[in-house]
């Protein structure tokens, strides 16, 4: 965080330096958010976690090669390529091998958490990136970052809204859906593509952390608060809006991480919303 | 007699293109109630995503009318209870075919799947969550949302294995119902032969060495039939016992 005395008025007369991170963690929070109720319906949170991995070390490997290389190579191309061959390994069959899906993406996520780990130390002077990148301590957010995760995140909610009713459709009941001649695999395929962009963008200007934070913990929270699906997803978005926020509010008053914090406020959502559902229920 | 509606012809079914049944043919007309009846892992559920085209035959072919609209009921199992959707939002599901999810519903579909929800006395609880319901009314909403889809084949893959006598024996009225109210041709697999005695025209009967379709007389005269089911079959009155036992 910066030396400066954190006050609402500094803040704001700093605002045009925060601008694009604050817009960037609201957004990406917000649609990661809704993405985020598909993710946990259909019990595969990991995935996120392991796209938001392997995007990092697709960061650091694009910081690495350029060093090695001596040449500029762009850490977002490092992010979606990664994240996009990652996403395709899912469509292997593990069990061929005796292995479950879990076991996959678990020996994923620890591979690629140590390789980007071990490429951030063979890039020391890019050391404190690798660090932000894993763990969302960024605090400036680049104007071309906040661009692609806007355009990525309006592409995403525009899929929400045509396609949703389709990823729910085959996401609770895939032989019927299939049955009724629904493009399932074209839904599923149109899902974990929004899940894959959107966390690579957020991932190379937000971290690791908060992305899978925002792509898990809002959802979470809104299933337990609102009764039924309609609404889940507005929900969803609005708490990982608001966790992306403030989070940054948090982390500037606070002199925390900025990712660190962002996934706490989510977290403290997703806590939340449990006595009221307990509540609820009783 | 009508035309067919849907035509097996040699259908063999299996995995890996290995046969796990003897091959089969059969015509399937409007109206028409077909019960399948075989021991557990004899292959019922993959005879019958076979027929409805998620998995492959490993011979012969299946062969529907043109613009027939198929629907399904799969096992209990086969839903994920996580989803925190009403009974109405899975009876509205109904209603989504093809790519008509890009559009939202209109008041017609939506009276529709009210019309659905009436017609199988689902009212009370439609409104509350699907997976708080009891299992006789888990098979209402499932029936409403059968009807909702205007399915003229209805496939029911064990719809009434977790329910005591009475709702089951509801929830097969409610079947017969709706075939004879909407035509519907309806193809259930049913552990209880008196699904087999009460409410099929036709039955089919899946065994590993024997696939047989004929009526309900015809099957249970088979040996191999009467060899299997010997506990629930009773002799001295040439047919079935009074209380059936499940296979």
């Amino acid at each position: 965080m910066p030396e400066i005395t954190p006050s609402w008025a500094e803040f704001v007369a700093a605002w045009p330096l925060f601008r694009e991170a604050v817009l960037c963690a609201v957004t990406a929070g917000g649609v990661l958010g809704m993405l985020g109720v598909h993710v946990v319906l259909r019990r595969t949170v990991f995935v996120s976690a392991v796209l938001s991995q392997v995007a990092g070390l697709g960061v650091a490997s694009a910081i690495f090669a350029g060093m090695l290389f001596d040449m500029h190579t762009e850490p977002m191309i490092g992010a979606v390529s990664f994240c996009l061959i990652a996403t395709g390994s899912l469509a292997l069959r593990p069990e061929r091998v005796r292995l479950s899906r879990e076991a996959m993406l678990a020996a994923i996520w620890v591979a690629a958490g140590g390789a980007a780990l071990i490429l951030g130390d063979k890039i020391a002077a890019e050391a404190h990136d690798i660090q932000s990148i894993l763990f969302g301590s960024a605090v400036l957010v680049r104007p071309v970052d906040w661009m692609l995760v806007s355009g990525v995140g309006t592409v995403c909610v525009i899929a929400q809204i045509l396609l949703g009713r389709g990823w729910l459709f085959s996401g609770f009941d895939h032989d019927v859906a299939r049955v009724h001649g629904l493009p399932v695999k074209l839904l599923d395929i149109s899902l974990w593509l929004c899940v894959a962009g959107m966390v690579s963008v957020a991932t190379r200007a937000l971290g690791a952390l908060p992305v899978f934070a925002f792509t898990v913990l809002p959802a979470m929270a809104a299933l337990m608060l609102v009764p039924g699906m309609v609404g889940v997803v507005p929900v969803a978005g609005l708490l990982g809006l608001l966790a992306g926020g403030l989070g940054y509010l948090l982390a500037w008053f606070e002199s925390w991480p900025v990712g660190a914090s962002q996934t706490l406020v989510a977290a403290a959502f997703a806590l939340m919303a449990v006595p009221i559902r307990l509540l609820r229920a009783a | 007699m009508s035309e067919p509606i849907l035509r097996c012809t040699n259908l063999s079914v299996g995995w890996n293109r290995k046969a796990i049944l003897p091959a089969i043919s059969f015509e399937l007309r409007p109206g028409e109630f077909w019960a399948v009846i075989g021991r557990n892992g004899c292959g019922k559920s993959t005879w019958f995503k076979t027929i409805l085209g998620m998995i492959p035959p490993v011979e012969g072919e299946v062969h529907c009318a043109p613009d027939v609209r198929m629907g399904y009921v799969p096992q209990r199992s086969a839903f994920d209870e996580i989803y925190p959707m009403t009974g109405r939002q899975v009876v509205a599901l109904g209603a989504d075919r093809g790519w008509s999810f890009l559009m939202p519903h209109t008041a017609e579909k939506r009276a529709a799947i009210q019309h659905a929800i009436d017609q199988v006395g689902a009212a009370p609880f439609a409104d509350r969550p699907f997976r708080s319901l009891s299992e006789g009314q888990k098979q209402r909403v499932l029936l409403a949302r059968l009807v909702t889809a205007r399915a003229q084949v209805a496939f029911l893959d064990e719809p009434t294995a977790a329910m005591d006598a009475v709702a089951e024996e509801e929830a097969l009225t409610q079947v017969d119902r709706i075939r004879k109210e909407l035509g519907t041709a309806v193809v259930i697999v049913s552990h209880n032969l008196d699904v087999a005695r009460h409410h099929a025209d036709h039955v089919v009967y899946l065994d590993r060495n024997q696939v047989a379709a004929g009526t309900a007389e015809e099957i249970f005269a088979l040996p191999s039939f009467r060899k299997r089911y010997a506990a629930s079959l009773d002799d001295e009155r040439g047919g079935w016992k009074e209380e059936p036992t499940n296979a």
